[in-house]
């Protein structure tokens, strides 16, 4: 008989997951099921249009008053809520600029999660960064969505890099510092609050040849989120680095992944592991620590990895303590990555399964999860508080924990200051693992070297 | 086997009864099923198949003729026609590719049209000028295969190689304003290869070419006049196959001549990519029956009850070959630090009824 069928994904838990593409489209994707559900496109915010390509977004991913921002190919930049699709501010870009060519396209944006104490509660602060390299922070107010909305105070504007592309823009877990690196760029690591760049990378020297590759990054992400001192990096040279900037201004760790450029690198919560995709379409997961590879992901790939998101630790489990978030560790991790051949792939982190994939018909630019899903919905469905709550313990709780999620919304100062608190005190811990793999990688050091 | 019939012989009596008797009963199955390969002795062997031969040839008669009388009753009584079966092959039961383009996502899709690279060609804001060039090393039938890609493609220039790097030779038809590069890759003086790159933005696609036949070698071949051609583009149904389809598509002008009567047709099936060039020709011929068996019909009209009937005839004229997607690229050129939007890798093919295309 023949095989009419394509082969079966394993479906995927509860989650919700916006999609951004060529055609400034946002799709929302979203599987409900409680077990092993279909994740499907449920809405489509905009209309397609090329000028609207995106070509970066961010979000704050909480659960009182989430945004989302956009920026698109017009220059223009959109807040938007992650929830209905509603616009809040749209602000255009042209007046930062000086160069207004064709290529200096915004590359890098990043939505500001802590709030200036000074500023009205209805604005909110964004941090831009150009193919140029002219970065600038700028906060706006939510203006009715007809009228373009202004920014309060004059941004402010620097220059990141003199010459060259800069490709990839991060800002760290604390939001202090922002990275910048690209075509012909080595990473800057710049402390935001004081516009000063503290750290730059070098080179790393000439091969036995005498052949110097050109630098040039291609995406990087921090590895821990309360640690701007680690961060990892992909070349268009296939190559993957780690660099500690406490360290050294080379890399500490490189390795190489197969033979295209790597396109998109993401972290995993647990510190150590980084998914790295690539030009033409392979993923696989390191061990940051020594530079092996953990597996790959296969999934009939064929078209090149843009975006590689890992599902946030859900912040309905961390305002409840440290020890759903332990749990949440080895239950939810999900992974989601986009590609040039407009598929939405959907694997399990811990068994590289295929969950779902999910055509979207145009090329996927980016994607972003958001992960307060079943907390606006609780009505509806609470799978995931309830999935994690049945391991746990019994439905009460949950019930509980609702009910202080909506006194969070509520007092969002207080949440804020428990959440610092907790943040220090995962600090306290992290810092004890960073060192733990500070002193792991020394002996892998010289093992790398031996090898080139 | 010989031990064994000993051990038999050397056992009961009893026992070789029964094992006769299962013999027995063995054979009678045989007969049932009717399975000649259980058959030891050739001889009987091949009488029982050739009986089985003439058997089935009789079934299948029989039953053409009972299809046959049920289909002519049914004219004659003006019913519905019996229905015809549908064979299974393999492109009726390729697997479910949710890409095929289906109705009721045009919008979307003709968006997406809009902005890709072809869209001002094929809205006729450009003329299609094509460089063609070779690989480095090229002789025999490359230069012969190229003269006559010259004379299907319109407005195609040849630049030698030289010692160009294929980045720059992208920069020299940007400048120049070409709006694709074709490079005919030669291994072994045998044309193996197609790579069509789009200009200034375009994809680049990568081909295998195979089964290779120049104009000469084809019977009764024409030589094609220099009118714009029109095209056939077959099955490009999934959302790569459209793509692939539209930069086909622009590399021909979008104004064909219908005078010069050329057609040049790529047709896909199965992921290959058939390309045929041809000359039509319409004739009116005294015809008892009016038939038509045209297959490229230009014209559906040609039921015409006098005994004049409208025929279209087929010339071929120009090289034959098959081209397969081995990769579409992002942007022009660069295999090192390209972004693919779509490679063939190894581990797609696991069946045989999936189809990119």
């Amino acid at each position: 008989m023949p095989r009419t069928t394509t082969v079966e994904c394993a479906g995927c838990p509860p989650l919700r997951a916006l999609t951004f593409d060529v055609l400034g489209l946002i799709k929302v994707v979203e599987a409900r099921d409680k077990q092993r559900g279909v994740a499907q496109v449920v809405e489509r915010w905009g209309e397609p249009e090329s000028s609207k390509c995106v070509m970066a977004v961010s979000m704050v991913d909480r659960n009182s008053q989430p945004l989302l921002a956009v920026a698109r190919k017009n220059k223009k930049i959109e807040v938007l809520s992650p929830v209905n699709g509603d616009i809040q501010a749209t602000i255009s870009d042209t007046s930062g600029l000086d160069v207004q060519s064709e290529e200096n396209n915004i590359v890098g944006l990043h939505l500001f999660e802590k709030q200036n104490s000074e500023l009205p509660s209805r604005c909110c602060t964004l941090l831009t960064c150009t193919t140029k390299g002219n970065a600038s922070i700028r906060s706006i107010e939510f203006a009715d969505s007809s009228k373009e909305s202004s920014c309060i105070d004059s941004p402010k504007t620097w220059n990141v890099c003199s010459g060259g592309n800069i490709l990839c823009c991060k800002v760290d877990g604390n939001e202090n510092f922002a990275l910048f690196g690209g075509k012909g760029v080595e990473i800057n690591i710049w402390d935001i609050d004081n516009l000063t760049k503290i750290w730059n990378s070098k080179p790393p020297p000439k091969n036995n040849l005498g052949i110097f590759t050109p630098t040039w990054f291609t995406s990087a992400t921090f590895l821990m989120k309360d640690d701007h001192r680690k961060f990892v990096a992909g070349t268009n040279s296939h190559q993957v680095r780690l660099y500690d900037i406490s360290a050294q201004r080379r890399p500490v760790l490189s390795f190489d992944f197969r033979e295209t450029p790597i396109k998109a690198v993401a972290e995993d919560i647990d510190g150590y592991s980084v998914y790295v995709g690539n030009g033409s379409g392979d993923m696989a997961s390191f061990d940051i620590r020594t530079g092996k590879m953990l597996g790959g992901f296969s999934g009939k790939c064929s078209g090149s990895i843009r975006s590689i998101v890992r599902h946030p630790q859900l912040p309905v489990v961390a305002s409840c303590g440290e020890r759903y978030s332990i749990i949440s560790f080895h239950l939810v991790c999900f992974l989601w990555m986009k590609r040039l051949d407009s598929y939405l792939r959907l694997w399990d982190t811990k068994t590289r399964q295929l969950l779902s994939a999910i055509f979207l018909k145009q090329h996927v630019v980016h994607v972003l999860f958001d992960s307060n899903f079943d907390v606006k919905e609780t009505d509806l469905l609470s799978c995931k508080e309830q999935n994690l709550t049945e391991e746990v313990e019994a439905t009460p709780l949950k019930r509980k924990k609702s009910a202080r999620n909506k006194e969070h919304i509520q007092d969002g100062s207080e949440r804020k200051k428990r959440s610092k608190h907790s943040k220090e005190h995962k600090k306290s811990e992290g810092n004890d693992g960073r060192e733990k793999i500070a002193s792991r990688n020394e002996p892998s050091k010289p093992k790398l070297k031996k090898k080139k | 086997m010989g031990g064994k019939r000993k051990k038999n012989d050397d056992s009961d009596v009893e026992e070789s009864k029964a094992v006769s008797s299962n013999k027995k009963t063995r054979t009678t199955e045989k007969k049932d099923q009717l399975r000649p390969s259980m058959i030891k002795n050739k001889e009987k062997r091949s009488e029982v198949h050739a009986k089985l031969k003439h058997q089935k040839k009789l079934d299948k008669r029989a039953k053409a003729k009972t299809r046959d009388a049920a289909l002519k009753r049914a004219l004659e009584l003006g019913e519905e026609l019996p229905e015809k079966k549908v064979p299974r092959t393999i492109e009726n039961t390729r697997e479910f590719d949710e890409t095929v383009c289906k109705p009721g996502d045009e919008e979307e899709l003709f968006a997406g049209n809009d902005a890709d690279e072809f869209s001002s060609i094929l809205h006729k804001q450009y003329t299609p000028k094509i460089l063609i060039t070779t690989c480095r090393f090229h002789s025999t039938r490359g230069p012969a295969f190229i003269s006559e890609l010259l004379s299907v493609i319109p407005n195609a220039h040849y630049y030698k190689r030289g010692t160009y790097d294929l980045k720059k030779i992208v920069e020299y038809a940007k400048n120049k304003e070409f709006t694709s590069i074709i490079v005919v890759h030669t291994n072994r003086r045998e044309p193996d290869a197609l790579l069509i790159i789009g200009v200034p933005n375009g994809p680049t696609v990568h081909f295998k070419l195979s089964k290779l036949v120049l104009r000469q070698d084809i019977k009764n071949h024409g030589t094609p006049t220099s009118h714009k051609p029109e095209l056939v583009l077959n099955n490009f149904t999934t959302r790569l196959g459209h793509r692939v389809g539209r930069l086909i598509q622009s590399l021909f002008p979008q104004d064909p001549e219908f005078k010069g009567r050329r057609v040049v047709t790529f047709h896909n099936q199965r992921d290959f990519i058939f390309f045929r060039h041809h000359r039509y020709i319409f004739e009116n011929k005294e015809v008892k029956k009016p038939e038509s068996r045209d297959k490229k019909d230009k014209d559906g009209k040609n039921e015409n009850v006098t005994e004049q009937t409208t025929i279209a005839r087929l010339q071929e004229c120009g090289p034959r070959f098959t081209l397969k997607l081995i990769s579409l690229q992002h942007g022009t050129f660069d295999t090192k630090g390209g972004e693919y939007e779509w490679v063939h890798k190894a581990e797609m093919d696991t069946s045989r009824r999936r189809f990119f295309l």
